[in-house]
């Protein structure tokens, strides 16, 4: 960073020189741990994987792009990234879609029935995953779980759950909602509020129904919210690891394994190649990186208006 | 080179935050000085028992002599009561986020000095280079061994020694007595003798227990992650007579493993046991003890104690085979000493293993913790007029070879119950078999 | 606007909400009442009937989980409550770090005109969404290489430090800051003020909504960080509570009282700090994201 510093240019104003080098001293402490520990470490994971680093070597040789030409032709890395598709075009749609319509049904609610329902929606994101992952665990127990007890009990066929290689990717989705709509919740909430209300009313003078109000006004009034939440959303699916962990490892048969808990997997569990997972996450991080910079796109064109 | 880079990277971002520590940069050196602080801070108890002359030694200890029990520190205690020279740290680690904190720490150089663990992991760290050979002492141990064949499980392929033994012990089936004499299928079982069986006799069994139901499933195949699968392997490599290593010595279903694999799926299908999917033996132990299942495959002398039930009467028995003769999986538990560089660590640690194993007192005490053998012949039978326990110890004539020390034997596990995953899920076992034997011998 | 029928859309919407909040607030219910249950209440067997209230209330599952004790600071005191503690105290030193790192950041970003401006905000947005698993191991290995994995406090700051580094923080604070009115900033320096003192004086007031809805999001989010906690933190005094209930999970998965005891220590403090802070909270994010 220093050498930032001293390579400013040499514009004609001192005060423009003068601002940079203030402007660096205030970035000083955010850039140490940005370049310390998130820059240095994705350029180590970057070389390492171009390298046949491993358990048994952990330095290793370099290899090229074997690895990253293996990945493409590794049966279960193209299966857990059809997953991890799968839970990003299943969640974002549902979450949006859902959140947006709790938000309305609660946005007009006394204020507080609607922190409580906020809060409601909230609690999975605060109790944190591995608790939350303990009693879902149970739940979807083939045997003795309380989904299939009520299933049994209403005289049903009692279903597989997490054990199912056809369900249990949904019974993953169906977590992941549970933790993913309290903050789109929030948001919604808040920006139908915004909603500039004398529009409102002037449509509903000219004879709109409801669904005309919402489509013509609310809808277009709230859109960078709901940009900001497709975007936010699709972050977090593509982050969803403990959830696997705790609850199938992946299985049954990879139906459950995504690109992120792969990676863990074989640096860790299976394997030990280091370089090959490290392959897996560069690839992970620049299709998220897209994502981002989407995002970037998406909030300054949402908040130039 | 990434040691460099890293290095490099931080060391210029430090000299960039002590260089620019102008009034607004604050915050930084606060926090380096922070984590400088909260450093020294730890360092400091080591530094004034080095001091002291004491050498600190960290043990990270699998649950291997029980849940907590406190034995480890009771042990810990007496032996740095007896050895002031060191001092003994207790780490405990559970086996399913343990593994991958060893991987963690062996990579990046913050290992602990010793591991009490089983040969499994042992002998593929020891192969990796990350162990202090333990020839010395296991050639002391070797005229006292129970059994020629342990000393198989502590050495690697070019017969280094990287596992000290303390006991073994067989791993086997349980049953649920009250639930097998409700079905009326305790007649298939063999209670007399050494309980040997026979595969006819364990489908007729599992028949009766779902015809009469009363548990809600026979049996549970699990093979949702690798622990506890060598009950899983036992299970099938029993039922024909198969084994998992070729004549070659590679990885291999044989044709008599296709078969029992076959007879498993056909069973899954007529409901006569059931596959667990999302489940590892502790998860089908649970369901054992809570009378969800009406045996387990994976019993075995500790998990006796941890699923014990008032429940009900658990019966052990050998896996069953075609020819009554089982080829049991057992477990030996064992130590080993990481190569962290420092010789007086490891001296310490040879020495706290052998306080540990091989004391008058702590050892044989330590050895019924394990709940197991001692491999050691001069420490007799401990379980004396226990007629259980005789009869596990009787078993002993029917231990399989030992693979677990087998080069890949690690990258094999997770083929293993994906493997199974498969064949329940109504791929060919033959298909599934010879995907196994191509991808555990690629590696 | 307030006059409103019971159509039958309102009634349906009502029930729809009210099952949600059922759904939505069962499990926390049943970590909760778990913990004090029995054991013959935990496990349903076959033919029986679920247990949803506790029969008879016990702390046997609380008595096992602190079975094990140990020493902090001179204080004898069960694992688990160091467990807490250790949780508690990497997402407050994370929350303090990031607040101060990110406020100072996001403010010249949003305010300053300087030389690579541009490039320094994209590599913070491009960084942002970054799964944290792609970095473990090279994470792992140089905090090996500074000495931080060897001690107890080390490896909680090689937690803390990269959740600090995260650039949302940065991101969050662009937007809160692009609120200060430049006119403001204008006045202070004509007045003579330093840069420091400006910022303080100033800037500080106007985003410090901002700097509240950071403070409880980074909470949450080092509390629940938990594939790093997995990796750096080894020793069993360095424990967070959710990794310390995962090895119970592991080791004790057939004692269900005791994981749910286990688990309502993790949820319910880091749920009435939520409550307490519930309306900076819903504010921050807001004002983040629809930029008010």
């Amino acid at each position: 960073m220093g050498n930032k510093k001293e390579k400013a240019p040499a514009r004609s104003k001192v005060l423009q020189r003068r601002e940079t080098l203030v402007s660096y001293l205030f970035l000083l402490p955010a850039l140490f741990f940005f370049v310390g520990f998130v820059i240095t470490p994705m350029a180590m994971g970057v070389i390492t994987s171009f390298t046949d680093a491993s358990f048994t070597d952990p330095v290793g040789k370099f290899v090229g792009l074997k690895n990253y030409i293996r990945l493409f032709q590794d049966k279960i890395f193209i299966k857990s990234a059809i997953n991890t598709v799968i839970i990003v075009v299943v969640s974002v749609p549902v979450v949006t879609a859902f959140s947006l319509w709790v938000g309305s049904a609660i946005y007009r609610m006394h204020a507080g029935l609607r922190s409580f329902y906020r809060c409601v929606f909230y609690l999975p994101v605060v109790t944190g995953s591995v608790a939350v992952t303990v009693v879902w665990k149970w739940m979807f127990d083939k045997y003795d779980g309380l989904l299939n007890y009520i299933i049994r009990a209403l005289g049903g066929k009692p279903l597989p759950w997490t054990s199912g290689e056809s369900m249990a990717l949904w019974c993953i989705i169906l977590i992941l909602f549970t933790t993913s709509i309290g903050q789109p919740i929030v948001l919604y909430v808040a920006a139908l509020g915004n909603v500039d209300a004398s529009l409102e009313e002037a449509a509903k003078v000219d004879g709109a129904n409801d669904f005309q109000v919402f489509w013509k006004i609310k809808w277009p009034s709230i859109m960078p919210t709901t940009l900001y939440v497709a975007v936010i959303t699709t972050i977090n699916s593509f982050q969803c690891f403990a959830l696997i962990q705790l609850l199938t490892s992946g299985g049954p048969n990879y139906s459950t394994s995504t690109v992120m808990y792969l990676l863990y997997d074989i640096a860790f569990k299976t394997t030990k190649e280091f370089g090959y997972a490290d392959a897996m996450g560069v690839v992970l991080a620049i299709v998220i990186a897209l994502f981002s910079a989407l995002q970037f796109k998406v909030m300054n064109g949402g908040t130039t208006e | 080179m990434k040691k460099m880079l890293s290095a490099v990277l931080v060391l210029s971002l430090s000299a960039a935050a002590l260089a620019g520590c102008g009034g607004s940069s604050e915050p930084a050196a606060t926090q380096a000085a922070g984590s400088e602080a909260a450093g020294s801070e730890a360092a400091a108890p080591a530094e004034t028992e080095a001091a002291a002359g004491a050498t600190e030694i960290v043990w990270w200890a699998f649950p291997t002599f029980g849940v907590d029990t406190g034995y480890e520190q009771e042990v810990v205690d007496a032996f740095n009561a007896a050895h002031p020279e060191y001092s003994v740290k207790v780490e405990y680690i559970d086996f399913t986020s343990g593994p991958d904190k060893l991987t963690a720490a062996l990579t990046s150089g913050t290992a602990p000095d010793i591991l009490f663990d089983a040969p499994g992991r042992i002998i593929e760290y020891g192969e990796a280079g990350y162990l202090v050979a333990l020839d010395d002492m296991l050639d002391e141990l070797k005229s006292d061994l129970n059994s020629e064949s342990l000393v198989e499980t502590c050495v690697g392929a070019d017969g280094t020694a990287w596992m000290y033994p303390i006991s073994s012990s067989p791993f086997y089936m349980g049953l649920n007595k009250e639930a097998l004499e409700a079905a009326d299928a305790l007649q298939y079982v063999n209670l007399e003798g050494d309980c040997t069986w026979t595969t006819d006799d364990f489908v007729k069994m599992c028949e009766a227990l779902r015809d009469a139901g009363p548990t809600q499933v026979p049996a549970i195949v699990y093979c949702g992650g690798q622990g506890g699968d060598q009950g899983t392997r036992a299970l099938v490599n029993n039922l024909y007579s198969s084994s998992i290593v070729g004549a070659d010595g590679k990885w291999n279903i044989d044709e008599n493993g296709v078969k029992a694999l076959t007879l498993l799926k056909e069973m899954y299908d007529s409901q006569a046991l059931d596959a667990g999917f999302d489940m590892a033996a502790a998860d089908e132990l649970q369901k054992f003890q809570q009378e969800t299942c009406a045996m387990t495959f994976c019993f075995g002398t500790s998990n006796e104690v941890t699923y014990a039930s008032e429940d009900f009467t658990q019966i052990a028995v050998p896996f069953p085979s075609d020819d009554g003769v089982p080829s049991l999986e057992y477990l030996v538990n064992g130590f080993c000493v990481f190569d962290n560089k420092d010789e007086a660590k490891a001296e310490g640690a040879k020495e706290f293993i052998k306080f540990i194993c091989d004391d008058a007192e702590w050892g044989p005490k330590s050895v019924l913790k394990t709940n197991a053998f001692p491999v050691r012949k001069s420490f007799g039978n401990l379980y004396e007029g226990d007629e259980h326990m005789a009869l596990l110890a009787s078993w002993s004539q029917y231990y399989g070879p030992y693979y677990n020390t087998k080069a890949g034997f690690a990258a094999m596990r997770p083929l293993w119950f994906n493997m199974l995953q498969q064949v329940f899920n109504g791929t060919d076992p033959q298909a599934a078999a010879d995907e196994f034997n191509s991808s555990a011998n690629a590696s | 606007m307030k006059k409103k029928t019971m159509t039958p859309y309102i009634i349906i919407t009502g029930i729809i909400l009210v099952a949600l909040a059922i759904f939505f607030l069962f499990p926390l219910y049943w970590i909760v009442t778990g913990s004090v249950k029995e054991k013959s209440d935990i496990i349903i067997k076959s033919g029986e009937m679920v247990k949803w209230i506790p029969t008879r209330i016990t702390w046997d599952n609380y008595q096992r989980l602190f079975k094990t004790g140990t020493e902090l600071f001179g204080i004898q005191m069960p694992m688990a409550i160091r467990w807490l503690f250790n949780s508690v105290f990497i997402s407050v030193v994370a929350m303090g770090l990031t607040c101060v790192c990110a406020s100072l950041a996001g403010y010249v970003l949003a305010k300053k005109r300087f030389w690579g401006k541009g490039f320094v905000f994209s590599l913070f947005v491009c960084a942002m969404a970054l799964p944290k698993q792609v970095i473990l191991i090279p994470l792992m290995t140089e905090m090996s290489n500074l000495g931080l994995l060897k001690s107890v406090w080390g490896s909680m700051f090689a937690v803390i430090f990269p959740v600090v580094g995260w650039p949302f923080g940065v991101f969050l604070m662009k937007q809160f800051s692009e609120n200060i009115p430049s006119s403001l900033l204008e006045a202070a320096r004509i007045d003579g003020a330093g840069e420091l003192r400006t910022f303080v004086e100033v800037a500080f007031p106007i985003i410090k909504p901002g700097f509240g809805a950071l403070a409880i999001f980074t909470f949450i989010n080092s509390w629940n960080e938990y594939p790093l906690q997995l990796v750096m933190l080894t020793q069993n005094e360095a424990k967070t509570i959710s990794l310390g209930i995962a090895s119970k999970l592991s080791e004790m998965s057939n004692d269900f009282g005791l994981i749910m005891a286990g688990a309502a220590l993790a949820a319910v403090p880091i749920i009435i700090v939520f409550l307490c802070f519930q309306k900076y909270f819903t504010q921050g994010i807001t004002m983040g994201a629809v930029k008010g």
